[in-house]
C-alpha cells in the first residue's frame, strides 16, 4: 500500500467522523426553534392555569353562596311545616331506610318472604303513620310513602293468596312432601316438593316428617329457587352420607 | 518532506477544519441545559393545568347538585304553601 492510498483512507476516515459527529448533535436553529416552542408553550400554560385558578375561586364562591341559599330554603320549608331540622332529618333517614329494606325484600323468593311476614306488616303499619307526619306534605316524600304502601301492599297480598294444604294421615292418604308435591292440585310435580318444606320451615324441622293435620302453605308453582335448591341438595347429601336403614 | 506525506497533513487538516465548523454550529452546553429547564417547566405546568382543570371539573359537579337540591327546596316550598292554603 503507498503512503498516498493510506493518506486518502485517513482523510475518508477523517470525514465521515466530522459527519457523524456532526449528525447526532443539535444544531443552533433547531436548538433556537426548540426554545421558542417551549417558551411559547410554558406561556400559553401559566395563562391557561391563572383562568384556570380564577375559575376556582369562582366556583368556591359559587359553592358557599348555595350552601346558604339552600340552607336558608329548608329552614323555610321546615318552619313552614312545623319542624325542626333534627325531626326533618330522622324523618329522610328513616324513610330511606324503610325504602331500602322493601327493595331487598321484593327480591326474596316467596318461601323466604313467608318467614318476612311480621316485617312486612310492620312496615306498612310504620308507612301508615308517617303518611301522617307534617313532612309528608312535601310531594316527594308523600309520592314515596304511597309508592312504597302499594309495593308493601303487594306483596302481603301475594302472601295471602298463597295456597294451604292439610296434611292427611300416611295410612289414609300418604302424604309426605314428595306426594304432595306430586299432586294434581298442587305442583303436578314431585321433585317441587322443596318449596312447600322451606315455606313451612316453621312447622317442618325434618321433611321426612309431617304430621296429620298440619296446614302447609303451598307457595305458587314456579321452579325451584336458589335457596330451594341449595337446601334441597344438602337434604340428598344427608341422605347419602346416613348409614342405610335410617 | 514526501508529496504523499504532505497530503496526509492537508487531509487531516481539512478534516480538523470541519469538525470544528459543525462543532461551533451547535449549542453550547449552558444553552442545551436551558432548554431543559424550560422543557421541565412546560411538563410541570401541564401537570399543574390538568390537576386545576379536574378540581374545577369535581367544584362544578358539586355546584350542580347543590342547585339540584336548592330548586327541589323551592318546588317543596310552594307545594307546601299551596297544601296548608298559603298560610
Amino acid at each position: 500500500m503507498t503512503s498516498r492510498t493510506l493518506a486518502l483512507i485517513l482523510l475518508l476516515i477523517s470525514l465521515l467522523t466530522a459527519v457523524a459527529s456532526g449528525q447526532d448533535k443539535m444544531t443552533r436553529d433547531q436548538w433556537q426553534s426548540a426554545m421558542t416552542a417551549a417558551t411559547a408553550k410554558v406561556a400559553d400554560l401559566q395563562a391557561q392555569l391563572t383562568k384556570l385558578q380564577g375559575d376556582k375561586t369562582a366556583l368556591t364562591a359559587q359553592s358557599a353562596k348555595l350552601d346558604a341559599d339552600l340552607r336558608a330554603c329548608e329552614d323555610a320549608l321546615y318552619a313552614l311545616l312545623g319542624v325542626n331540622r333534627a325531626e326533618a332529618d330522622a324523618f329522610v333517614k328513616e324513610l330511606a331506610d324503610i325504602e331500602k329494606r322493601v327493595d331487598e325484600l321484593q327480591k326474596m323468593g316467596d318461601a323466604e318472604l313467608l318467614s318476612h311476614r311480621d316485617e312486612l306488616e310492620r312496615i306498612q303499619l310504620r308507612l301508615k303513620e308517617l303518611s301522617g307526619n307534617k313532612m309528608a306534605l312535601i310531594p316527594r316524600f308523600g309520592d314515596k310513602i304511597r309508592s312504597l304502601q302499594e309495593k308493601v301492599a303487594a306483596m302481603l297480598q301475594g302472601l295471602s293468596t298463597e295456597k294451604t294444604y292439610t296434611v292427611g294421615s300416611w295410612s289414609r292418604t300418604h302424604d309426605c312432601l314428595w306426594n304432595i308435591a306430586r299432586k294434581k292440585d298442587i305442583y303436578d310435580n314431585a321433585w317441587l316438593w322443596p318449596k312447600i318444606w322451606q315455606a313451612n320451615r316453621d312447622k317442618i324441622r325434618d321433611p321426612d316428617v309431617i304430621k296429620p293435620k298440619w296446614v302447609l302453605k303451598v307457595p305458587e308453582k314456579k321452579d325451584l329457587t336458589k335457596e330451594e335448591k341449595a337446601a334441597a341438595n344438602r337434604y340428598y347429601r344427608k341422605k347419602a352420607a346416613a348409614p342405610s336403614g335410617e | 518532506m514526501p508529496k504523499s506525506m504532505r497530503f496526509a497533513f492537508l487531509s487531516l487538516g481539512a478534516a480538523a477544519l470541519l469538525l470544528v465548523v459543525g462543532c461551533s454550529n451547535s449549542p453550547s452546553d449552558d444553552e442545551l441545559r436551558k432548554l431543559q429547564e424550560l422543557q421541565a417547566q412546560v411538563k410541570q405546568l401541564d401537570e399543574q393545568v390538568t390537576a386545576q382543570q379536574k378540581e374545577n371539573a369535581a367544584l362544578e359537579k358539586q355546584n350542580a347538585e347543590k342547585n339540584g337540591r336548592l330548586q327541589q327546596c323551592q318546588t317543596d316550598q310552594e307545594a307546601v304553601r299551596k297544601a296548608t292554603g298559603g298560610k
